[in-house]
């Protein structure tokens, strides 16, 4: 049962389930590390410059997946029979996960694309539509970031969140929409080498454990936020003074 | 440095993409799970239902 | 996880205390880099995109007009001058056409490799001209082990180019 013991305040949004995940998490970013940069072999036209696609790719991914699980639990609180704040919290934890994820991956692709394309950015329809769902994201934290009760916001978030879902498709298609630049997928269609797509495998596996772990515990945070909310002036006085304390 | 990854023109750029998506995560764990230490001796239990 | 609704009635004020002035200007800059996004996508990305054998034949890929063009360096086509002027010739479905650049193509450029090239054709009385601006190497999305049947992977490759040569 719970207990305020040093060793729970010292992780304060873990659980035994967390952890298990943590470590997993950690390790599958190991064996990516190792199979990205190491084991896996360079790419005959490419060289080195194909090892970008081990974390490219999964940041990639989960982005979009993220931004999906936004949609659906911001659809979740709107509708009235499953309405909770804690799917609220989910929908944002999300977002926030979404749009770093969706950061790190415009950063590794330009990389990639100075050493492939030879340039850093075009204004090619997928980089611009990614480009647009980061910023679209990133303007949905701020909607949540603008006040009001826990209820007002909520509702407010989920209304954009699901709009902003209807971006996740029109980025999916305008490769095949619009001639660009960007390269199809190719792991559908079975053109990556096979120690090529085994690391790849490695690095979606990886990604997607973390991005659980940090969803379960950011989601958390907020939760404890918005219990101090609840809990009224009295607390934030208090943190205010703790604060000074440590200083 | 590594036998199938020859050091190139490309390795750092490589290498820079690897730092700066691990390196992001990482820095926005920390804060997250430090954030999370510094508010959690203030909320009542009852409101931290996974503990 | 609990999922059950919990709180009845509307809950705190959230974060009033915060001042929300910083979520404003973060969405002012969001409307503002949304829009320059969509602006610069419509006046660059639209550059119509022909392949070599479209021009002159497919409406949009006209002589003069700002295009990008797509097509595969031809083997033993690339001059390059001192200044760095590059000159080579694209082909594609047995088409082929010279391009002119003013500057050394990056990344993985070489022979043999598909390129688009953005800028516009020319037309003197030797015949047409790509002048480009920026080439850009498109690979595709195959990828495949460095040294892995490599003999076997350059015939390959040779003879998909001298085959539409």
């Amino acid at each position: 049962m719970p207990d305020l013991s040093p060793v729970s305040i010292a992780r304060p949004t873990g659980t035994r389930f967390s952890r298990v995940l943590g470590i997993a998490s950690l390790v599958g970013i190991a064996w990516l590390v190792v199979f990205g940069l190491f084991l896996s072999p360079n790419d005959a036209t490419q060289k080195a410059g194909v090892r970008i696609l081990y974390i490219h790719v999964p940041s990639a991914w989960l982005a979009y997946l993220a931004f999906i699980v936004t949609g659906v639990s911001s659809a979740a609180y709107l509708f009235k029979r499953t309405r909770s704040l804690t799917w609220d919290r989910i929908a944002g934890a999300s977002a926030e996960v979404g749009v770093l994820f969706m950061g790190v991956t415009l950063v590794s692709g330009s990389l990639w694309g100075r050493i492939s394309w030879g340039i850093f950015w075009t204004w090619d329809s997928r980089l611009t539509t990614t480009a647009f769902l980061f910023v679209t994201y990133i303007g949905y934290l701020a909607v949540r970031g603008l006040g009001g009760t826990h209820q007002q916001r909520a509702r407010r978030s989920a209304i954009i969140a699901l709009l902003a879902t209807l971006e996740v498709p029109l980025v999916h298609f305008s490769v095949k929409w619009w001639r660009p630049l960007h390269q199809q997928e190719s792991v559908a269609e079975g053109k990556l080498d096979g120690l090529m797509l085994f690391t790849l495998f490695v690095g979606i596996i990886a990604f997607t454990l973390l991005y659980v772990w940090l969803v379960l515990h950011r989601q958390r945070v907020l939760a404890m936020e918005d219990a101090l909310d609840d809990q009224g002036l009295d607390v934030a006085l208090a943190e205010r003074r703790a604060e000074g304390a440590q200083v | 440095m590594l036998a199938s990854m020859s050091v190139s023109e490309q390795t750092p750029y490589v290498i820079v993409s690897y730092v700066v998506t691990l390196g992001g995560i990482a820095v926005f764990a920390w804060r997250m799970l430090a954030r999370a230490r510094k508010i959690a001796p203030q909320v009542r239990e009852e409101d931290r239902p996974w503990t | 996880m609990d999922l059950s609704p919990r709180e009845a009635v509307p809950t705190a004020q959230g974060r009033k205390r915060k001042r929300p002035w910083l979520a404003i200007s973060v969405l002012v800059v969001v409307f503002v880099a949304g829009g320059l996004m969509v602006a610069k996508f419509l006046t660059s990305a639209v550059d119509y995109y022909c392949n070599v054998d479209e021009i002159g034949t497919k409406s949009g890929c006209d002589v003069g007009r700002n295009i990008r063009i797509q097509g595969t360096v031809q083997a033993g086509s690339v001059e390059k001058a001192s200044s760095g002027a590059t000159s080579f010739v694209i082909e594609y479905h047995g088409v082929s056409m010279p391009v002119q650049v003013g500057s050394e193509p990056s990344g993985i450029f070489k022979e043999c490799i598909p390129v688009v090239v953005r800028g516009r054709v020319a037309e003197d009385a030797t015949g047409k001209v790509f002048e480009g601006d920026e080439v850009i190497v498109k690979h595709d999305n195959s990828y495949d082990a460095e040294n892995k049947d490599r003999v076997e992977q350059a015939n390959a490759e040779a003879a998909q180019c001298s085959q539409k040569g």
